[in-house]
């Protein structure tokens, strides 16, 4: 190694030094501790007792447990809702506010709002949408004779409602990928088609989105790895009720850990649900792009 | 069938107006080259006939019919662009099956034409690959490709040559000139590049700043000159210009003169522009008393000519000479002017002022 490859490399190390502290932590020590107390009983109300090693028992009782398979079940159905509403919808409005029209930008930025706001802020701002007797959307949809609808208070509506949350939340961010996505595709060959007589349809389907597809895979992954851990709506909106309609797996696992003081149980229940999901996500998102790289 | 008509056709983006009035005819079968400097608006012109650009004023027909307000689609053209526009995700292949689409026909049908189109071109070994797999005079097959297998009744081409090296852009000319005997199809051909347009054109069309200046065969350009501009902008080197006036029925240029040929209309104390290509200016005799004294400043080898970069008078002029007859720099010859070769020009309009 030549003086300043060397030179550069201790620069280097003496740079990313505060990194490594920090992410070791806030990161990979808390990590490691969960990984430690999932094979422990620990009763966070009784933090003084020994924290006795117990083996397997609270995987066992995480992967044989109802709840847990149920907030499982939930955190897909509400992924698979949100994902593919915001999927459709932030095409579509891509596809809308890249047009060439004048006072298109601002639009956008409008559009890009709900993005920029806390979760938790989201979260009130629908409740107070939602809120039964005094929300909005009852007196709306009162005006045109319709409802009341019991948002967050029936089994029926809870869980679409977070989704519609979580859906106007995030929306803006497909869209904003899109957009850039679409503003970098070459305006030629659709000039080309424009002369061959190309249905709008075909050039769609067959030009542009094919062309979007590495950009949608890659925002479809953020979103779904977010979904993923999707807390604060859910929080300040139902609290994973009525009748744990809405308990997904964060909220599971805060429960089990905070509520009902196990944090062997909640480290076991984070530690199954990470692999399960990096699992699922991981071979999804790579058959898709092997069905793009063996088209290629 | 496929002859086009342009009559006072004007292009204006707002208020700026960039093309002034073309008036053009194409016969069914020609091939047609518009040529200028950069930003003279052939590409806008080429646009407005396929339809990619609206028409502000006059009138545009293709085989007889006004097509001013008809769709690109509806045209029966077929346009090969300067970046070739091909679908970079799609194989070769699939390329031409896409511009096929909208014509459905059967899948026998459409796999022949695609065939066919592919022998001609060379294009069989590379069916499947994807334009990032391909190089540009590749790429550029696969867009005229793209453009045959519709079997249109007009081609359009915008500078297609002007992404490839020389050597290439020589050959795949070559081939485009093939092409055309072959199919016989309506060609509009857009280059910057003069080769390009006396190789390939039956009738060329020179552009300048949104005007047509001549339109003419190549030969015609050539040799007849209606501007200064055309005089210049075609030949190469370019035609020697010299400022002069009419002096008792001579032309008459500080230190030089020379007898006016009969097809100028000149008259007396007329001030006009004299313009002589590089290779009428000849080596002559020293001791020829009609010739002209040149010191040679600049001495070019080109092979089988050489540039003599001279000094007659007051002007510098360039001579192109057999590279036999190549001096060294600094010494002075004598040069005469092939006088039945002389254009004349009206200094002040530019124009010809032959009869
Ligand atoms: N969309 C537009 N808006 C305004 N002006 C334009 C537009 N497109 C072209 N122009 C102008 O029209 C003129 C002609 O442009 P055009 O592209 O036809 O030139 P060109 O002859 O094809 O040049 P080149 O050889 O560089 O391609 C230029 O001055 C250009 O700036
Ligand atoms: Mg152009």
């Amino acid at each position: 190694m030549g003086y300043i490859q060397r030179r550069n490399r201790r620069i280097f190390l003496i740079f990313l030094f505060p990194v490594i502290v920090a992410l070791f932590a806030t990161t990979i020590y808390p990590m490691l501790y969960a990984g430690w107390l999932s094979f422990r009983n620990y009763d966070l109300a009784k933090p003084f007792i020994p924290r006795v090693f117990v083996g397997w028992a609270n995987y066992a009782e995480v992967l044989s447990s109802g709840p847990f398979l149920h907030a499982l079940i939930t955190t897909f159905k509400l992924m698979a809702i949100t994902l593919s509403v915001q999927l459709v919808l932030g095409v579509g409005i891509a596809l809308l506010v890249t047009q060439k029209l004048r006072g298109m930008g601002l639009v956008r930025t409008l559009l890009l709002i709900p993005m920029m706001i806390s979760p938790v802020i989201v979260g009130l701002v629908w409740l107070f949408l939602y809120f039964p007797e005094l929300g909005y959307l009852n007196y709306f949809l009162s005006l045109i004779g319709l409802g009341p609808v019991s948002w967050i208070t029936s089994t029926d509506w809870a869980l679409l409602a977070i989704a519609i949350a979580d859906i106007w939340q995030w929306t803006p961010f497909v869209m904003m990928g899109t957009a850039a996505a679409l503003q970098s595709l070459s305006p030629e060959p659709y000039e080309a088609a424009r002369i061959d007589g190309n249905s709008r349809w075909d050039v769609f389907s067959r030009v542009t989105l094919p062309q979007l597809k590495p950009v949608l895979v890659s925002l479809m992954f953020l979103r779904a790895i977010d979904a993923f851990k999707i807390y604060d709506i859910i929080f300040v909106l139902t609290k994973g009720g009525p009748a744990d309609s809405t308990e997904v797996i964060s909220l599971y696992i805060y429960r089990q850990s905070f509520t009902f003081w196990r944090m062997g149980v909640g480290a076991a229940a984070s530690f199954v649900s990470l692999i399960i999901i990096s699992v699922l996500i991981t071979l999804f998102f790579k058959s898709l792009q092997r069905g793009q790289a063996s088209k290629g | 069938m496929s002859a086009i008509t342009l009559r006072n056709v004007v292009k204006r983006y707002g208020a700026v107006q960039v093309v002034h009035g073309v008036d053009l005819t194409i016969d069914e079968g020609e091939f047609v080259v518009l040529l200028g400097p950069s930003g003279c608006g052939k590409t806008t012109t080429l646009r407005m006939v396929a339809g990619l650009e609206d028409v502000s004023e006059g009138e545009l027909s293709i085989g007889g019919r006004v097509v001013n307000n008809l769709a690109p689609k509806d045209r029966g053209v077929a346009m090969v662009f300067q970046n070739y526009a091909l679908y970079p995700h799609m194989t070769v292949r699939q390329n031409m099956e896409f511009a096929l689409r909208p014509m459905k026909l059967e899948k026998s049908v459409v796999d022949k034409r695609i065939a066919d189109t592919a022998e001609i071109l060379g294009l069989s070994p590379l069916m499947e690959r994807r334009p990032a797999q391909l190089s540009g005079g590749q790429r550029q097959r696969v867009a005229m490709g793209r453009a045959m297998v519709r079997t249109p009744k007009v081609f359009l081409f915008d500078e297609p040559l002007s992404n490839l090296d020389a050597k290439l852009r020589t050959q795949v000319r070559w081939e485009i000139g093939k092409l055309h005997q072959r199919l016989g199809t309506t060609v509009l051909y857009v280059t910057h590049d003069q080769v390009e347009a006396m190789t390939l054109a039956d009738k060329i069309v020179i552009m300048r700043d949104g005007y047509v200046e001549q339109v003419g065969t190549p030969e015609e350009v050539f040799a007849h000159p209606k501007t200064t501009f055309v005089a210049t902008f075609i030949g190469s080197p370019a035609m020697n210009m010299i400022d002069g006036r009419i002096e008792s029925g001579r032309m008459v240029a500080e230190g030089i003169s020379f007898a006016i040929p009969a097809r100028y209309h000149v008259s007396e104390g007329q001030a006009v522009t004299l313009g002589i290509r590089p290779s009428e200016i000849k080596i002559a005799a020293s001791d020829d008393a009609g010739a002209l004294d040149a010191r040679v400043e600049v001495t070019e080898y080109l092979g089988n000519e050489a540039l003599l970069d001279l000094r007659i008078g007051r002007h510098e002029m360039v001579a192109e000479v057999p590279a036999a007859d190549r001096v060294e720099p600094g010494r002075t010859i004598r040069v005469r002017f092939n006088e039945a070769a002389l254009h004349l020009f009206d200094a002040q309009t530019g124009k010809t002022l032959a009869l």
